[in-house]
């Protein structure tokens, strides 16, 4: 057994970053388990002190005080543990890259700007090294997709464990990702929006050129995929930064009649009252960041959860676009905090919130009846630094808790060890 | 046809009597006119502070004859009656960059200098190609004489003095050798060789320097006793830098900002430089220090155009510092005059150098003496380039060069009229003839006697035409080559259809013809009632004066003083992670006297006078520290131009006025480490800082941490494809050879007595810094990420006899923990980066926990200045990995503070030390604690309340600047605003 873990972390290091990773996917749940005695933090309503949750079937069968437990199911002992749902990270690009720097490994940028149709899910690579990553640190859902042009294509909710994309994808699409154009050099601005605008004019005029009766128009591939966007079924998740970019992308979206999901977001607080009003959601990514401008605050970029919740914005913290970055979704919640998001808040910002502006929170988000049993066990609050994950269910299946930082940590311990220590 | 070839003959004439070469032939009839100018009635300022009331100048042949009241004009001369008007000596440009043949420059090659960079053997004098546009555009400025200089290079060779008239170099050249010039800007484009940052061009210069000195004395050694020595190199442009260096010849350099200008000069003294500096106009900012220096400056009057407000998202995306600047800037003259600063003022650094007059104007408007004002254009450049004998005032036997204007040339919208260079006129503002005025038309018969009121300013002119109480507009007005052409339909003034008349304007008076609607021609006259007028805006409401005040940097965030270092000072109560022998203390005080720790404890008495804080419910640590980063470097983080560079040194260009260093001290970082990249087996040397926010760069060096080297290795050397190393191999094979060379260096200098007479080793700033590596001097930093390479590197190093210090970034330090801890090299890493890389995909979260573990001396650092602003945070990421609190914090502060060298001061919270603290809002580990309080030497450095005041401070100034720039006329604005609205964060992965 031992061997053989080496051979597998061997080969994980010489075949990087073409070969598997080692984690291997647990099989869906056989028989009902409980976990017994810890803290239950549904995020539904108030933590639940010697709590227990019952999974059943992959679902969360019921929540509460002493539960009567089906025979046969298997008791976990959480007595001073927590539990929690797992994470939602709400924009990454997990699944798609592997190595920054080696192009090859990237499945990020198609060709030209305008790419409505392509979708994440189906290029999400189950063998990447970074979701068992994820997965361990306590993340669940992934919604995941590429980033290149103007319409990047559509984004996907992807579990974190299991052996192909299908067993993965827990929704898709969940979005159209949109890059606003800079609005800082105006010609380069002009010719983008012309693009941007001429690919919902033409898929308008498609959409209603196919549902016209006895329509003889023939299958567009991109114009296809607009047409839930263009019946208001799916959001448009616009990636947007910068005051004028934020304030055009509004505009834009309310032209267009499309539900409009802002991603970043990073001047937001400037017109959080137009959000609130429009009823437009954010993504906030990053929360751990730099000011934009000189004269900002030092803690611009940490306080702008808390400013968005002050002024009833609905919001989400999504974490950060890298894929090797997806373990610090929590810490990004965590320095929302230290600058005074209420913690309950900020658990929520990455959980519920998440869920609800993606439209899964009839499946995650929190621990209640019906919904997946996709939580976790940690030792304390997910947020704090110092917490340890110490079992993620996802979707009743209990995960291997292995990952390659762990695989290497315990391969390298031996070398110590054989050293004579 | 005839006439025009005689025209064109007299121009010549006139030309050749002054500018021809005096050694050439004379072709043709040879120009004898007298050439006798008198200059009566006018207000003569001989020099600063002299002035002569309707007085004479008298001039022949290019020379002042008399000047005075009272002066007899002689019978041959032409009087030239300037009542009413100021005569000037003409100004001088200390630093003008242009009328040089550039194709000369390429010819340089032969016995140069190895660098291209290093031209001083290139002369202004022998490659003038005087430009008639530039020098027009001078003279309109009231210039008659610029010290032109040499545009391209790091020694960029002799300037030389040259008269602004038109004519032969010959003629022109007023002095041919005059200063070296240096300047730090590497060359930009794509075949960028050595150096390429700006801190290489400051090692190349100091290396060609002490190449300049070694070469004399090679060279005296040689022709002494040329037997049994190896003849040493023939180099012009050496030759030429130590003649320079002998004869105590000016060095200009150019300095982009006030910091470079302090360094400049601490690197002159090194050479004991006769220097002078260009400056960049931001020497208000750090204007006690400049003062120190005592360096003459030549000085641009570059101020910027009013920022774009107009939209508040332009606004919003300006930096305070952008538009503190911009309304200061225009002070800088006077602050550097206030200060006692000799200046001599230049037009190089205008983008539209006849914008000069304008703004010497607004420096006098915003404080500059006049007297010294005209100093800095004449008698200090005159007598920095030695020609005041001649040049800078007017005086019996001086040249005829001067200034004619109409009104005090430092009053605002005063313009010169006349400039006159070696006893030649150069009309600058021909007092062109413009129709603008009243006019009554005279018609043969009464024609249509009109009157036209023409308005407008060539070449846009409107007319109305008037008739008894009738007018209309004109429907056509042209106005050209003093012809004006005028059209209305006469209708409505009781005459018929439309009326066109053409004239030609001679005063106050036209002449022309004119047709009627029925096809008749008439002549007709007309009369101005009324002169010309400018047509300028009405006279300029004046604006708000702001009292901004000084702020160190002079930006968001800056501090009006250094913060105070109170006697004593007993902070209660509070958890204190002493880091020391005393480990956590919890309720206890922290008792600091005089930028130290006294001690640690509990219950501690406070001395009289202290400053108490009740710290109930907060953590204190010792401050953190970073020990690698690459921000608040200027010019380039990397000098990539070579695979060594150990002679360049961050300190050269270390530059903390910068944004992030404040926001570094709100993250509780209070010292780190400055690192020059990683594109080199062997970089630059590093510099270890305090955040002393505010203070000049030297006051934030820590002067006793000891010195280091950066060495890289793994990707980012290999990267460039013509270069040496481009395999790992090759990497561990340069370093050692350059380890060997060093040595080599070494051995020759202890072979070598002076008093043998032979020629000297050469130093070599290069292999000096690499041989103190290997004598334990100065530690070696190497930048890595695999395992293998670590273990090349520590086997090479104690090969050579020392320790590795430090191992940066390590991302596989885990996989050689027990070598690393053997060898005694600390891993500085991240927690959690991995992956964007190749070399980096084996980074593991538990990297530091299993060293940790292993018993090494740990680190973790940025490598990124976000990153750097919450290394509490990082380290709290360890813990869920299983490292103790006390290790994690020990991450931060302890270790960083010994593989610096300065754990003697800092580091722990322990009696002697520096007191470098922070105040935590709580557990300093946990992700939901920040900052309140960091403090350094016992300053209070930051503080969340004085925070908020500062931004409260900030909004306000950047208000009434905004409005203050809104008085500024919209088209003097500029459009956009600079899409730098942020500082880049400097990487190097």
């Amino acid at each position: 057994m031992k061997l053989k873990q080496y051979i597998f972390a061997l080969l994980s290091v010489l075949f990087l970053p073409l070969s598997g990773n080692t984690h291997t996917p647990a099989p869906s749940q056989q028989q009902p388990i409980a976990l017994v005695g810890g803290t239950v933090h549904t995020l539904s309503g108030e933590a639940i002190t010697g709590g227990t949750v019952l999974m059943v079937g992959g679902k969360i069968e019921a929540v509460g005080l002493n539960l009567d437990l089906p025979a046969g199911t298997e008791v976990i002992d959480t007595r001073g543990k927590h539990v929690y749902p797992t994470l939602i990270l709400g924009r990454t690009t997990l699944g798609l890259t592997e190595i920054g720097a080696v192009p090859v490994t990237s499945d990020l940028n198609e060709t030209g700007n305008i790419n409505p149709s392509i979708r994440a899910e189906a290029a999400f690579h189950p063998e990447s090294n970074h979701i068992p990553v994820a997965a361990v640190n306590g993340i669940g859902v992934a919604i995941t997709g590429p980033t290149g042009g103007i319409i990047s294509g559509l984004t996907a909710a992807m579990l974190t464990d299991g052996w192909t994309w299908e067993q993965m994808t827990l929704k898709a699409p969940t979005g159209l990702s949109i890059n606003w154009p800079n609005m800082a050099d105006a010609s380069a601005r002009d010719q983008a929006m012309k693009e941007l605008n001429d690919a919902f004019d033409s898929a308008r005029r498609y959409m209603l050129a196919r549902k016209a009766a006895q329509s003889k128009q023939a299958i567009d591939i991109r114009w296809e995929a607009m047409i839930p966007v263009l019946e208001g079924n799916l959001p448009v998740m616009i990636n947007a930064a910068e005051l004028r970019q934020i304030q055009a992308a509004i505009a834009w979206a309310e032209k267009q009649q499309v539900k409009m999901i802002l991603v970043g977001g990073r001047d937001a607080a400037y017109v959080a009252d137009q959000l609130k009003a429009k009823d437009i959601p954010v993504m906030i990514s990053p929360v751990i960041g730099a000011p934009s401008r000189q004269w900002e605050a030092y803690d611009q970029s940490y306080s702008l959860p808390l400013k968005l919740h002050q002024a009833g914005v609905k919001y989400s913290i999504a974490g950060e676009g890298s894929a090797a970055g997806a373990s610090r979704l929590a810490k990004h919640a965590a320095a929302a905090v230290a600058f005074g998001l209420p913690q309950e808040e900020a658990l929520k910002a990455i959980t519920i919130y998440a869920a609800e502006i993606l439209g899964i929170d009839d499946q995650v988000g929190t621990i209640e009846a019906g919904k997946d049993a996709s939580i976790m066990i940690t030792t304390g609050n997910p947020l704090e630094l110092s917490t340890q994950i110490e079992q993620v269910f996802i979707q009743g299946r209990t995960i291997d808790m292995t990952d390659k930082h762990r695989q290497l940590y315990e391969k390298y311990l031996e070398k110590h060890r054989q050293a004579g220590e | 046809m005839q006439l025009k070839r005689l025209f064109f003959l007299t121009i010549f004439l006139t030309l050749s009597a002054l500018a021809i070469s005096q050694t050439a032939r004379v072709v043709g009839l040879r120009d004898n006119t007298p050439a006798v100018f008198a200059f009566t009635g006018a207000q003569i300022v001989t020099e600063p502070g002299r002035v002569l009331e309707n007085a004479t100048l008298v001039i022949r042949d290019g020379i002042i004859i008399d000047i005075g009241t009272g002066v007899s004009i002689p019978a041959d001369a032409a009087i030239i009656d300037l009542y009413g008007k100021i005569i000037y000596p003409g100004f001088i440009d200390m630093y003008a960059v242009w009328g040089q043949n550039d194709t000369v420059l390429a010819s340089l090659t032969g016995t140069a200098y190895w660098n291209p960079q290093v031209r001083s053997d290139f002369s202004m004098a022998s490659a003038m190609k005087p430009s008639e546009k530039d020098a027009a555009s001078l003279r309109s400025q009231g210039f008659v004489a610029a010290h032109l200089v040499p545009a391209h290079g790091i020694f960029r060779g002799a300037g030389a003095v040259a008269m602004l008239g038109d004519g032969d170099p010959t003629r022109l050249i007023v002095k041919p050798q005059t200063a070296q010039v240096i300047n730090f800007m590497p060359p930009r484009g794509p075949s960028r060789g050595y150096p390429t940052s700006v801190m290489g061009a400051m090692a190349l210069m100091r290396q060609t320097l002490y190449d300049a000195q070694w070469y004399k004395q090679a060279h005296a050694s040689y022709t002494a006793r040329p037997q049994g020595q190896q003849r040493p190199e023939v180099n012009k442009s050496l030759d030429v830098l130590s003649k320079a260096l002998d004869t105590r010849t000016p060095f200009i350099v150019e300095a982009t900002n006030e910091h470079y200008f302090i360094k400049t000069q601490e690197i002159a003294q090194e050479f004991d430089l006769n220097l002078w500096i260009r400056g960049s106009g931001y020497e208000y900012r750090r204007l006690d220090a400049i003062a120190a220096t005592k360096v003459p400056v030549i000085l641009p009057l570059n101020f910027p155009a009013p920022p774009a407000v107009d939209a508040p998202e332009d606004a919003m995306n300006l930096s305070l510092e952008v538009m503190r600047h911009w309304y200061l800037a225009p002070q800088n003259p006077a602050r550097l005059a206030g200060a006692g600063v000799s200046m001599a003022f230049t037009t190089d650094g205008l983008r539209d150098k006849s914008d000069f007059l304008k703004n010497l104007q607004k420096a006098v408007k915003n404080g500059l003496d006049e007297q010294v004002a005209l100093a800095a254009l004449t008698t200090n450049p005159a007598q920095m380039l030695g020609i005041q004998s001649k040049y800078g005032t007017l005086a019996k036997g001086k040249s005829a060069s001067f200034v004619i204007t109409a009104k005090n040339i430092f009053e605002e919208q005063s313009a010169v009229e006349q400039v006159w260079i070696d006893g030649k006129q150069y009309e600058v503002k021909p007092q062109r003839e413009e129709p603008r005025g009243n006019w009554t038309v005279t018609t043969p018969g009464q024609l249509f006697n009109v009157q036209f009121s023409i308005r407008g300013e060539s070449p846009r002119f409107t007319a109305e035409v008037k008739l008894g109480e009738k007018s209309v507009r004109a429907q056509t007005v042209r106005f050209d080559n003093q012809r004006l052409i005028l059209a209305f339909l006469g209708d409505s003034l009781g005459l018929t259809g439309h009326i066109r008349l053409s004239a030609n304007l001679a005063g106050d008076e036209l002449l022309g013809v004119a047709e009627t609607a029925a096809g008749s021609i008439y002549s007709w006259t007309g009369h101005r009632n009324e002169a010309p007028r400018e047509e300028r805006r009405q006279t300029e409401t004046p604006k708000t004066v702001l009292n901004l005040e000084d702020r160190f940097p002079s930006m968001e965030y800056g501090l009006t003083g250094i913060p105070d270092q109170p006697r004593h000072v007993l902070i209660q109560n509070a958890t204190i992670w002493t880091q020391g022998l005393h480990g956590r203390i919890d309720n206890g005080d922290l008792l600091i006297s005089q930028g130290k720790v006294v001690r640690v404890g509990h219950d501690l008495v406070a001395p009289s006078g202290s400053i108490i804080i009740d710290a109930t419910g907060k953590h204190i640590t010792p401050g953190l520290i970073d020990p690698h980063m690459h921000s608040s470097i200027g010019g380039g983080v990397n000098e990539t131009g070579d695979a060594i560079t150990s002679e360049t040194r961050i300190s050269d260009v270390f530059n903390a006025d910068e944004i992030w260093t404040y926001r570094l001290l709100a993250g509780g970082m209070t010292a780190g480490t400055l690192f020059h990249g990683s594109a080199n087996p062997i970089g630059g040397q590093n510099t270890i800082i305090k955040m002393r926010w505010g203070s000049l760069p030297s006051q934030m060096i820590i002067e006793d941490a000891k010195p280091g080297l950066k060495f890289a290795l793994g990707e980012n050397v290999k990267r460039s494809p013509n270069r040496y190393p481009n395999t790992r191999l090759g990497t561990e094979q340069i370093i050692k050879d350059a380890f060997l060379a060093a040595l080599e260096h070494e051995k020759q200098w202890k072979n070598y007595n002076p008093r043998s007479g032979l020629i000297p080793p050469r130093r070599d700033l290069q292999l000096e810094s690499i041989l103190e590596v290997i004598k334990g001097e100065r530690l070696a930093h190497v930048h890595v990420y695999r395992a293998d390479e670590m273990l090349m590197m520590m086997r090479l190093a104690e090969e050579f006899g020392f320790r590795v210090a430090s191992f940066e970034h390590a991302i596989e330090g885990y996989k050689v923990a027990d070598e690393l801890r053997e060898h005694g090299a600390v891993p500085i890493v991240w927690t959690d980066w991995s992956s964007f890389k190749v070399e980096a995909a084996d980074g593991i979260h538990h990297n530091a926990a299993l060293l940790n573990r292993a018993g090494v001396t740990t680190t973790l650092h940025s490598d990124n200045t976000q990153l750097s602003t919450r290394m509490n945070w990082e380290a709290g990421k360890t813990l869920a990995q299983g490292v103790s609190e006390e290790d994690a914090l020990n991450f931060i502060t302890l270790n960083p503070a010994k593989v610096l060298g300065i754990d003697h001061r800092v580091g722990s919270i322990e009696p002697g030390k520096d007191a470098d603290f922070v105040i935590w809002s709580g557990h300093p580990l946990s992700g939901f604690t920040h900052a309140e309080q960091t403090w350094i030497d016992g300053r209070k450095y930051f503080d969340r309340e004085t925070d908020r005041q500062l931004r409260d401070q900030l909004q306000h100034e950047r208000a009434i600047l905004i409005q203050r720039i809104l008085e500024e006329p919209a088209e003097s604005r500029q459009q956009a605003a600079p899409t730098r609205g942020r500082r880049p964060m400097e990487d190097d992965q």
